[in-house]
C-alpha cells in the first residue's frame, strides 16, 4: 500500500500527542503508563515484523524479552556496569537465542518453531528459578539504575527508541525484503521455486524482530529497575500477540497502537477490581469476532478512504 | 547401428554434450514406485516433450529434477555438475527453473510482485534492475496490462503465464514446464504454444515439457519421452512416438477417450 500525506500527518499528529499527553496531564503515573505503552509497542511492532509477515506465529516472544532484560540485570548487579552497555548487548544476546531457536525449527514445516519457541521460553523462566543462587529465584535481579533519572526525559527516550523502531520495521516491511516474507507466507514452496533462500530469510527475519524485541526488554527493566522471571512467561508472550491482533497484523504501525490501546484500556480497568479481566477479556473476544482484521489499522484505512 | 545405440543417440539429442543429464533416478512412495530409474538427456537448444497418462510419474520427475524430492538413487547433473542434494531454490539459481501443475501464485499480491519475487533470487538480482526486469517479461508473457491486478482477479489462461513468467524471471537455460496447456481453452492453446516458441527460439532456452495428450504439443516439440508407470517406455519424434506400440497401449489400452493420436 502506498504511503499517504494523510498516513505521515496521522503519524506525526499521533507521536505528537504521545510526547506531550504527560506534560499535558501533568502526572507523574501518566508517564509511568506511557512508557509502559511504548515498550508494549516496541514487543508487538517486532513481533509483528517476524511473525505478521511470514505467517510463522511465535509463541514464545517473552523469550527475546526476557533474555534482554535479564541482560541487562547481570550487567548491573554482576559486571557493575555503565548501565548504557545493556541496550547493545541485550540485543546482541536475543539474536543469538533467534538463531539457538530458529535454525534448527524455522527450516522445518509444520509447527515446529511455534512449539519450540513456547517451550524455550518456558524453560528459561524455570531455570531462572532453577539457578536462584545467580539470577535471584522469584525476586529476580534488582537494583538497576535508571539510563535517565528524570522519568519524563526517558519516556520520551523510550517514544524515539518506538518510534524509530516502526520506522525501520516499516521501511523493510515496504521493501523488497518486505516482499519477500509476504511471498514465504503466500507459499513457501513457491518461493523456492522463485530462487529464494526461505530458510535465510525467516531467520533473519527472527534475529531482527529478536533484537528490538530484546532492546524493549532492556528498556523495561530499566524503566522497572529490577527483573523477574515472569518476564518469560506465556501470557507476557500471548498478551504480545494479542495486542497485534487488534492492531491489524502485518502492519507494524497497527500493532503499535493495538499494543498502546490495551496497556491503557488495562490500567484504566484497574478500577474496576475483580471485574477487570471479565471485561477485559469480553472487549478482546468481541474485537477479535467482529474484526478478525484488527480494529485499528483496518479503522484507519476506512475512515481515511485508503483503498486496500 | 544397434537399437540400442540408436536409441542412445535420440536421448542424447542432436548437439552431443548435454544440458541436463539424468541417470538412473528412482522415487519409492511407500508401496509405489512413481519414477524406475529414469535416464535421459537433454542437448542446450532442445524442446522436448514428456508424455505419459495420469499418474505415469510425469510431475514426480520434475520433483525429483528440481530438488522438491530426493530421489532415492539416482544422479542429475546440469552442465555437468551435479544437482541432487541441492535444496530446490539453489537449483533454480544454477539455471533450472519450473512451473507447477496447478498454478501456485503468491495470493495477496498483485502480478508485477508476483514476478518481483522471482527477479530478487540472487542468480539475477544483482545484475539487473529487478522492478524493470520483472516489467519486461511481463511483457514477454504477455500480462503487462495486469502488471497491477491483484493475482486473486485473474484469469485461469493468465495464471498459466503467471506461473511461466516466475520461472523465466530466475532466468533460467532450462525450464521445465508442468503442463502448461492444462485447462485452456482451445483458443488459449495456440497462443500459449506461439509463446513458448518464441521463447525456445529468442531466448534461447531448453525446454522440457509435460503433456498427458500429445495433441497439444506435436508442433512444439522436436522429441518426446513417453512414460507409464514410472518407467520410460520410448523416445522419439512425435510422429514415432503416436505410432510406438508400447505407447499406443498405455493409452488406448487403458484410458480410451484420452488417446495420445486422437
Ligand atoms: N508426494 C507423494 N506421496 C505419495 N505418492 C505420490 C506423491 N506424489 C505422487 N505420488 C504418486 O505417484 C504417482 C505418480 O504421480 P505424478 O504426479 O508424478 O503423475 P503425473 O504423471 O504427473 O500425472 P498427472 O498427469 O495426473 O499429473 C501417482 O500414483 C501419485 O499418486
Ligand atoms: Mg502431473
Amino acid at each position: 500500500m502506498k504511503v499517504r500525506a494523510i498516513d505521515i500527518g496521522g503519524a506525526i499528529g499521533a507521536v505528537a500527542l504521545l510526547a506531550l499527553a504527560p506534560v499535558l496531564g501533568n502526572s507523574g503515573y501518566l508517564t509511568g503508563v506511557l512508557t509502559l505503552c511504548v515498550i508494549y509497542a516496541i514487543w508487538a511492532a517486532s513481533w509483528d515484523f517476524m511473525s505478521g509477515l511470514t505467517g510463522r506465529e511465535n509463541f514464545g516472544h517473552a523469550l527475546f524479552i526476557g533474555a534482554g532484560a535479564y541482560t541487562a540485570g547481570f550487567l548491573a548487579t554482576v559486571y557493575f556496569a555503565n548501565p548504557w552497555w545493556s541496550l547493545p548487548l541485550s540485543v546482541v544476546v536475543a539474536m543469538a537465542f533467534a538463531v539457538i531457536v530458529g535454525f534448527p525449527t524455522l527450516r522445518l514445516r509444520g509447527p515446529y518453531f511455534a512449539l519450540a519457541m513456547l517451550s524455550a521460553a518456558a524453560i528459561m523462566q524455570r531455570l531462572m528459578l532453577i539457578f536462584w543462587e545467580q539470577t535471584g529465584g522469584e525476586e529476580g535481579l534488582y537494583g538497576l539504575e535508571p539510563l535517565i533519572n528524570s522519568p519524563l526525559h526517558y519516556y520520551w527516550f523510550v517514544l524515539a527508541v518506538m518510534v524509530v523502531t516502526a520506522a525501520v520495521l516499516m521501511l523493510l516491511a515496504r521493501s523488497h525484503w518486505g516482499l519477500i516474507l509476504r511471498a514465504i507466507k503466500g507459499d513457501e514452496a513457491t518461493c523456492q521455486a522463485a530462487g529464494i533462500n526461505v530458510t535465510f530469510y525467516k531467520i533473519a527475519s527472527l534475529m531482527i524482530s529478536a533484537a528490538f524485541a530484546g532492546l524493549g526488554g532492556a528498556l523495561y527493566a530499566h524503566y522497572q529497575l529490577q527483573v523477574s522471571p515472569p518476564l518469560f512467561s506465556v501470557i507476557t508472550s500471548i498478551t504480545i500477540i494479542i495486542m497485534v491482533y487488534v492492531g491489524g497484523m502485518g502492519s507494524i504501525w497497527g500493532p503499535v497502537l493495538g499494543a498502546i490501546l490495551l496497556t491503557l484500556l488495562t490500567e484504566m480497568l484497574r478500577g474496576f477490581g475483580e471485574y477487570r479481566l471479565w471485561i477485559y477479556t469480553l472487549v478482546l473476544m468481541l474485537i477479535l469476532f467482529f474484526l478478525p482484521g484488527g480494529l485499528v489499522a483496518p479503522l484507519w484505512r476506512r475512515l481515511t478512504g485508503a483503498r486496500s | 547401428m544397434s537399437e540400442t545405440a540408436a536409441v542412445d543417440a535420440q536421448v542424447r539429442g542432436a548437439a552431443g554434450v548435454p544440458l541436463l543429464a539424468v541417470d538412473g533416478v528412482r522415487k519409492r512412495f511407500g508401496g509405489l514406485t512413481a519414477v524406475k530409474g529414469a535416464s535421459f538427456t537433454l542437448a542446450a537448444g532442445e524442446i522436448v516433450g514428456i508424455l505419459g497418462p495420469n499418474g505415469a510419474g510425469k510431475t514426480t520427475l520434475f520433483n525429483l529434477l528440481t530438488g522438491f524430492i530426493a530421489p532415492d538413487a539416482g544422479s542429475v547433473k546440469l552442465d555437468g555438475h551435479e544437482l541432487k542434494g541441492l535444496a530446490p531454490y539453489r537449483i533454480v539459481n544454477r539455471g533450472l527453473a519450473r512451473t507447477f501443475q496447478l498454478t501456485r501464485p503468491f495470493l495477496g499480491m498483485s502480478v508485477l510482485e508476483n514476478v518481483l519475487v522471482a527477479c530478487l533470487a540472487p542468480r539475477v538480482r544483482h545484475r539487473m534492475a529487478s522492478e524493470e526486469h520483472a516489467r519486461r517479461i511481463l511483457d514477454q508473457v504477455g500480462l503487462r496490462e495486469k502488471a497491477a491486478s491483484p493475482v486473486e482477479v485473474l484469469p485461469y489462461g493468465d495464471l498459466r503465464r503467471l506461473e511461466i513468467a516466475r520461472a523465466l524471471a530466475t532466468d533460467p537455460r532450462l525450464l521445465l514446464l508442468d503442463e502448461p496447456f492444462a485447462g485452456l481453452g482451445s483458443s488459449e492453446i495456440e497462443p500459449l504454444a506461439n509463446l513458448i516458441k518464441r521463447l525456445h527460439r529468442e531466448e534461447n532456452l531448453t525446454i522440457l515439457i509435460i503433456e498427458h495428450k500429445l495433441r497439444e504439443f506435436m508442433a512444439l516439440v522436436s522429441r518426446v519421452i513417453a512414460m507409464d508407470f514410472g518407467e520410460i517406455i520410448a523416445v522419439g519424434t512425435p510422429a514415432e512416438i503416436v505410432r510406438h506400440p508400447r505407447v499406443i497401449e498405455a493409452y488406448i489400452g487403458r484410458t480410451e477417450g484420452d488417446g495420445a493420436a486422437a
